[in-house]
């Protein structure tokens, strides 16, 4: 079972910098952010559905279904229920949806929607090392960092680490999934414990051997350059800069809001 | 003090903190630029030690007391950090897991670069060029995860190849291989010889020590045994002492009396083919081609075993395991097993070969009823196996997973067996029973009160075994079960599994080591690509090359060397009685023949 979302591809969001990608990642939340009227979110979400398309993200975005229909139901239906002001669209007093809030909901939806496709088009086209980079670019500790790219690359091994516990342990006659729910928690412990002891002998090998290819060995270091800029980095990152520049005149400009009337 | 050495160990005596006995006891050493040098011995010898020394992980990492002088190239090692010494000193592990860090090969062989602050051009020249150096241009790209076992251990040597070290220090990089991947671990060690790096190789076995200028036997911290490879390999009765399993062609030519240490079986073939006569018992001599004429009227009918199994219908009464044309894919993936039909007797003991990757340890689990099949059905007892209630199925079959460190997890011995028979809901009186039962049966009645997790990993690989035992299975399927244990472990898991078998125990092994296969296992299974090539007795597979060849299988040395005088012995002392007798008693009679 695949935990990360990253698809192996050669598309033109692949290409893009990493640098590129965590500041546009960063700007498009920045525009979607600011509008309230679905409308005017719209252009934003077809945009992004056209990067993932392009950059063939879509298993993606079929991954993530479920929590797609989840955050799109529900956004819409408690904004619309619980935003309160505005003109009402029914007059039963238990269902006290108005326009504004419907719209509201909806909104925030899409907006939510937006952001959730938004991160899942940059996971499926960002490696976990090109986003370590990115961030070491934008000044965070290089041992922050690495630290976050190992979490990444060892949290698979123990996933399946457990599922091998959990089959060695079924040898035994313990079946982890039945019994009351105290007694199924106990089953876990016995299951992490191995996992656990495994995880700490692992660590103290990982050491030496990062230690032995020149980790902390006080030296200055240099950084592979993984994607040289091109103009298609500089492209890309005006656009997205653009869009968002346009957004946020916009929204200074009163546009894009719910105004309540009453 | 001569300073050409690469390597210089004067007197060096450690002792590990909280230990009594030193691990290393005045070891001294020269290594000359360019020399390989193998260390060979048991486990817990102070092999690791040994190595670990050479870069400072002893003492910076394992603390201790350290006496004696470490010598770099001239230079006397004091305060240096590990990371200080990393392009002078690569160190390669046994656990290729926990060496590689990265999410692709790429960022794998630029991690240290970077730390050594390798400038982007040299950076870029020698990953293609240690990339190509050990086979892996073109997999730039790929997830470290997704390589075979093989692979990886080549990706971690080219990540230190690229910090371009004097020295290449590598602690058991097989151990953890199936036989191809040691392949690829021997020839890239070869290449390696050729171009000039000084090499230090740990193992416990002497496949790669032939092609050394040094072999160095420990044990108990100190050096017994060092020269040649000429010198000490032919020492049989030593290296059996200390707990070193012999090639079968140096104790072929011990017992024939034959000089020489040959490099493989080509060599020793040309040796036995060209120089001795092959002696035989009643003191008269035959020519070799004599002899060889002999062997090959002696040819036994040995296949009574068959190519692409095709099974016999479920005969009565129901055998032990049946797996009927079963299928098993993995989600998004091509199938790991492919319509394998099997029948399993009561008694039997079968050895389950295959490389890695090629559906053995899929099928095993689908006995045991850890996996289910996607297509066709299994059978326990004519009752399919998914109606087997789990408490049920514990006590008739169980699998000992390959590292016993994924189901030990009670603080005592006695608390690690007593928790199966706890879950079969046991009476105290019962566990008492099984627990004693178990732990006489694998040698660790004198332990119960220790720690799991402090045990050798030869006593955790028995300990794991007993917590099966004491559900008193019927059938016992082990996977790997003598993957990293030295050769007197090894032995001692095998008599166990014997011990059990002769009880009436079936016993079911996955294994990569001919040897143990030809010398305990009754009957042979071969996969390859998720189908069942072979089904039936070990020696007629070894008599088609062709077969073997296809599934990547490698014969024991000394069945390789008989199949060229026409015959297929499994043991030395097979070919040995073969060629003193001229009647090959013996050729035709392992059980299961005698049985179908």
């Amino acid at each position: 079972m695949p935990l990360f979302f990253y698809l192996d591809r050669q598309s033109f969001v692949h290409r893009r910098h990493p640098l590129v990608k965590v500041l546009a990642l960063l700007l498009f939340f920045v525009a979607a952010f600011v509008m309230e009227q679905p409308l005017f979110i719209l252009p934003l979400s077809v945009g992004i559905g056209a990067l993932i398309l392009l950059s063939g993200s879509t298993p993606t975005l079929y991954r993530l279904r479920i929590l797609f229909v989840f955050v799109g139901v529900f956004t819409t239906l408690i904004w619309s229920f619980f935003y309160g002001r505005g003109t009402r669209l029914t007059t039963l007093p238990f269902l006290p949806v108005t326009r504004e809030g419907l719209l509201f909901g909806l909104g925030m939806a899409t907006k939510l929607s937006t952001f959730l496709a938004t991160g899942a088009l940059f996971l499926s086209t960002t490696r976990i090392e090109e986003f370590a980079y990115a961030f070491t670019l934008l000044g965070l500790p290089y041992r922050i960092s690495f630290t976050l790219t190992l979490a990444f690359r060892l949290v698979p091994l123990f996933v399946e680490a457990a599922f091998t516990v959990i089959q060695a342990q079924r040898c035994r006659g313990l079946d982890i999934h039945s019994g009351p729910l105290w007694q199924r928690l106990r089953h876990y412990v016995l299951v992490l414990i191995p996992v656990f002891m495994g995880a700490l002998r692992r660590a103290d090998q990982m050491a030496i051997a990062l230690e032995v290819r020149g980790f902390n060995s006080g030296r200055s270091r240099t950084s592979y350059q993984r994607a040289p800029w091109q103009m298609g980095d500089v492209l890309a990152l005006l656009t997205v800069l653009g869009v968002t520049v346009i957004y946020v005149s916009l929204w200074r400009a009163g546009y894009g809001r719910i105004s309540v009337t009453n | 003090m001569d300073s050409t050495d690469a390597i210089r160990l004067d007197q060096v005596s450690f002792t590990y903190t909280d230990a009594i006995t030193p691990a290393l006891r005045g070891v001294s050493l020269q290594i000359r630029p360019g020399e390989m040098i193998v260390i060979i011995g048991a486990s817990g010898v102070g092999k690791s030690t040994l190595v670990k020394c050479l870069n400072r992980v002893i003492p910076a990492f394992q603390t201790g007391q350290l006496t004696g002088e470490v010598r770099l190239f001239g230079r006397r090692l004091v305060h240096e950090k590990v990371g200080e010494l990393a392009g002078t000193v690569g160190m390669v592990f046994q656990d290729f897991e926990a060496q590689l860090f990265a999410t692709t090969v790429r960022d794998e062989i630029i991690f240290g670069m970077e730390q050594l602050a390798v400038e982007q051009v040299e950076m870029q020249r020698r990953l293609d060029e240690v990339l190509s150096q050990v086979g892996l241009s073109g997999y730039e790209s790929r997830d470290p995860t997704t390589l075979s076992g093989g692979q990886k251990q080549r990706l971690a040597i080219a990540a230190l190849l690229a910090l371009q070290p004097q020295v290449l220090v590598l602690d058991e990089p097989t151990t953890d291989l199936d036989p191809q991947g040691r392949q690829e671990i021997f020839a890239l060690l070869g290449q390696m010889r050729v171009a000039g790096h000084t090499l230090v190789l740990v193992e416990h076995e002497l496949a790669a020590a032939v092609a050394a200028d040094q072999v160095v036997l420990l044990s108990a911290g100190e050096i017994v045994a060092s020269g040649s490879p000429g010198q000490i390999l032919p020492q049989i009765e030593t290296l059996e002492r200390y707990g070193v399993r012999p090639r079968d062609v140096d104790r072929l030519f011990k017992t024939l009396g034959v000089d020489g240490c040959p490099r493989d079986v080509e060599e020793a073939m040309q040796v036995l083919g060209a120089l001795a006569p092959l002696r035989q018992t009643g003191g008269e001599r035959t020519s070799p081609r004599e002899g060889r004429q002999q062997l090959f009227m002696l040819r036994p009918a040995t296949n009574s075993g068959q190519a692409l199994s095709r099974h016999e219908p479920v005969v009565n009464p129901p055998p032990l395991l049946h797996l009927q044309s079963i299928t098993h894919v993995y989600p998004g993936d091509s199938p790991a097993v492919c319509d394998v039909t099997l029948s399993i007797a009561e008694g039997e003991f079968i050895a389950l070969l295959g490389q890695n990757g090629s559906g053995k340890t899929t099928l095993a689990k689908h006995l045991s009823g850890l996996l289910a099949p996607t297509q066709g059905q299994v059978f326990l007892r004519g009752q399919e196996l998914r109606q087997v209630p789990l408490h049920k199925l514990a006590q008739e079959v169980s699998y000992v997973f390959q590292n016993p460190d994924h189901q030990l997890f009670a603080d005592t011995v006695e608390e690690e067996v007593a928790f199966g028979p706890h879950n079969l809901g046991l009476r105290t009186a019962e566990v008492e029973v099984r627990v004693h039962e178990a732990l006489a049966a694998v040698g660790l009645s004198t332990m119960r009160e220790h720690d799991p997790f402090l045990l050798g990993r030869g006593e955790r690989q028995r300990l794991a075994v007993a917590a099966l035992l004491a559900l008193r299975p019927r059938v016992l399927i082990l996977d790997e079960p003598t993957t990293g244990l030295d050769y007197l472990e090894q032995r001692r898991m095998m008599e166990l599994l014997r011990r059990l078998h002769r009880e009436g125990r079936t016993i079911i092994i996955i294994t990569h080591v001919p040897w143990v296969a030809a010398e305990y296992a009754e009957r042979a299974l071969l996969m390859a690509q998720g189908r069942l090539l072979w089904d039936g007795p070990l020696r007629g597979l070894c008599s088609q090359s062709d077969l073997c060849a296809r599934a990547s299988f490698r014969p024991p040395d000394i069945t390789l060397l008989g199949l060229r005088f026409g015959l297929t012995p499994l043991s030395v002392e097979e070919f040995v009685g073969w060629v003193n007798s001229k009647s090959p008693v013996g050729a035709h009679s392992t059980p299961y023949e005698n049985r179908s």
